[in-house]
């Protein structure tokens, strides 16, 4: 009964139960939207590293994130094939470039050099031209969402980098990084282009055998080349993360705005819940003169609090997939990883809870006495 | 059900000092009784009637349901035995608005979360029937007249078969039809019924229908009489 009377006060109040769920509703699409945009500019930073293909990568030592490495030597690539439990290893070659455009501008990219044939760390998705295009020394494959950088060039149009005589092969899809445009060529390209030093690398690549120990590979790794720094993927992939996360003020910015919208939330829930029990106030005395304790009205007052929550998180997220779906596949990052969506819902319906706390104090001093004039 | 009072008190405190609005008195109140508390605005019986009700505490004194002493009852416990024992009638009829007739009956009964049973929705069903409330179940009690609405209040108060029913000026609010069709209400409640019905007012009309006629004037008990059998009495 005490749900019942929560949720028909809830349904005659109309306006108030609005702008309560509007409260909630804020919380969760603002929070959700700042988290997915965030979601999706973490996976920005780590965006080579997570589609490499690769279980371990073998960098310079006391590498801070995946983009700021010394070259290493390409011996090291021997010594690593030499272990029992390694399957490949190929290296990458990192650097920056100048990419005339199709107006006589230059655009600066992050050159992304992948030996042939294998490409290892190279597109992972395409949509338009074939992969093998790279296998070409002068082909280059740049992310469809930065194609307009470029001048939005038709596939085989020539170009340079740093001078250097280029063809746009072939279009990746979803390759956009938070460091600059990724351009995808051969390793001997990027060391043309760049002047890199003979046989030195920004990192090897390592594929493990199936079925091997990966602590164990990733200890003996360590223990054959001390003067590198190894890392399983998912590792330099946080460690790559947590880097720009902490030293470019994004997640403090975030973190900001995060808690603003649930501030604007909270002040929402508790202004319109107790503007709704201060309307309410004769009807709690009643409820009390009849019988209620303080504890039946807490229970009423809470279950409104739940009800508004509930149907206000259902909202929010219908609102969130929609500018989520709206926005997939568009040049703004966005990315909500399975984990976020029910635990923003719980902290949304903590936050409901602590909003009707203040409406809760306010009814629970509705005094039964009141009700006799 | 007996209810008696023993010495009951009350102060309150009008923010300079401590006021005595109740001075002590003794009542003792029996079933099959429909009892007046009378007297002038400020006298004290709305505040007597809450004491009794178990809504206020007496400042001194002690009160006795079925010799058992609910004097000192704790919040919680004074209020489930209001749920179980008492039913009350306001001034106003104190609905719900947003809960439809019907449920404004079940709030009496399940606002401690209990269960409202087949039996509870036949005992509804039949005071619609006994107060002339037929139809009304589904119906907001904004679509209900002034008189209607009092009778769903006193219909709210029986819901659980209540030992005690305490009014608080139940006619001041409704014209002279349906004050009286109130009060013949409440009249058989507590002839027919055996209940115990505790009614304030100062409205002349409502003295005929009190078989014990209790007059407070600043706080004291000026005239506790019984004026049906008094009459009786007289006319023999």
């Amino acid at each position: 009964m005490r749900s019942r009377v929560a949720l028909r006060l809830l349904l005659h109040d109309r306006s108030s139960t609005a702008g309560s769920l509007l409260g909630v509703v804020a919380i969760v699409f603002l929070v959700g939207q700042q988290l997915s945009i965030l979601f999706g500019l973490l996976n920005y930073m780590s965006v080579l590293v997570d589609h490499s293909g690769a279980d371990v990568w073998i960098t310079s030592a006391r590498l801070r994130n995946a983009d700021a490495g010394d070259l290493i030597s390409g011996r090291y690539l021997e010594r690593v094939m030499g272990l029992p439990e390694v399957q490949w290893a190929d290296p990458l070659l990192l650097a920056n470039g100048l990419v005339r455009t199709a107006d006589g501008s230059f655009e600066a990219v992050r050159l992304v050099g992948l030996r042939r044939p294998r490409l290892t760390g190279g597109p992972w998705a395409l949509a338009a031209g074939e992969g093998e295009a790279l296998l070409d020394l002068e082909a280059v494959a740049v992310d469809r969402l930065d194609l307009g950088k470029f001048g939005n060039p038709a596939l085989q149009r020539v170009t340079e980098i740093n001078g250097r005589r280029v063809r746009f092969g072939a279009v990746s899809s979803g390759a956009r990084a938070f460091q600059g445009t990724l351009v995808f060529l051969s390793l001997d390209k990027v060391k043309e282009a760049a002047a890199t030093p003979p046989g030195r690398y920004s990192a090897i690549l390592v594929g493990l055998k199936p079925g091997v120990d990966r602590e164990r590979a990733l200890a003996r790794l360590r223990a054959l080349l001390p003067e590198c720094g190894v890392f399983s993927t998912p590792e330099l992939s946080r460690r790559t993360q947590l880097y720009y996360l902490t030293n470019t003020g994004i997640g403090g910015s975030f973190g900001f705005s995060t808690s603003i919208a649930v501030l604007i939330g909270v002040v929402i829930i508790t202004l319109t819940m107790y503007a709704s029990v201060l309307g309410r106030t004769r009807d709690f005395a009643v409820m009390r003169a009849l019988g209620a304790r303080r504890r039946d009205v807490a229970v009423v007052v809470l279950c409104q609090a739940l009800m508004v929550g509930a149907v206000g998180i259902f909202l929010g997220f219908l609102c969130l997939a929609a500018i989520l779906n709206a926005t997939r596949g568009s040049d703004i990052p966005s990315y909500m990883p399975a984990s976020v969506p029910p635990l923003l819902a719980g902290i949304t319906l903590l936050v409901s809870l602590l909003g009707s706390l203040v409406a809760l104090r306010k009814a629970l001093q509705a005094d039964p006495a009141s009700v006799f004039h | 059900m007996e209810l008696q009072l023993e010495g009951i008190a009350r102060d309150f405190w009008d923010g300079r000092e401590l006021r005595r609005v109740l001075f002590p008195l003794n009542l003792s109140l029996t079933p099959g009784e429909l009892t007046v508390l009378a007297g002038p605005s400020g006298s004290g019986k709305t505040t007597l009637l809450s004491i009794i009700g178990l809504v206020l505490r007496p400042s001194e004194g002690r009160i006795l349901l079925d010799g058992r002493e609910v004097t000192g009852l704790p919040d919680d416990a004074a209020a489930t035995l209001r749920l179980s024992r008492f039913g009350f009638v306001f001034q106003q009829p104190l609905l719900i608005e947003g809960l439809t007739v019907r449920e404004n009956l079940f709030l009496a009964v399940g606002i401690q979360g209990g269960r409202i049973t087949a039996a509870i929705r036949g005992r509804a069903e039949e005071l619609f029937t006994s107060l002339g409330l037929q139809g009304t179940g589904d119906m907001l009690p904004a679509m209900l007249s002034g008189g209607m609405k009092q009778r769903v209040s006193i219909a709210r108060a029986l819901i659980r078969n209540p030992a005690v029913i305490l009014c608080d000026e139940p006619t001041s609010s409704l014209d002279a039809e349906n004050g009286q069709v109130v009060m013949d209400i409440l009249k058989r409640i507590a002839v027919e019924e055996g209940r115990l019905v505790v009614v304030v007012s100062h409205d002349a009309r409502v003295f005929p229908y009190a078989d014990r006629l209790v007059k407070l004037e600043n706080g004291r008990v000026v005239a506790d009489t019984r004026p049906l059998s008094e009459g009786a009495e007289a006319g023999a």
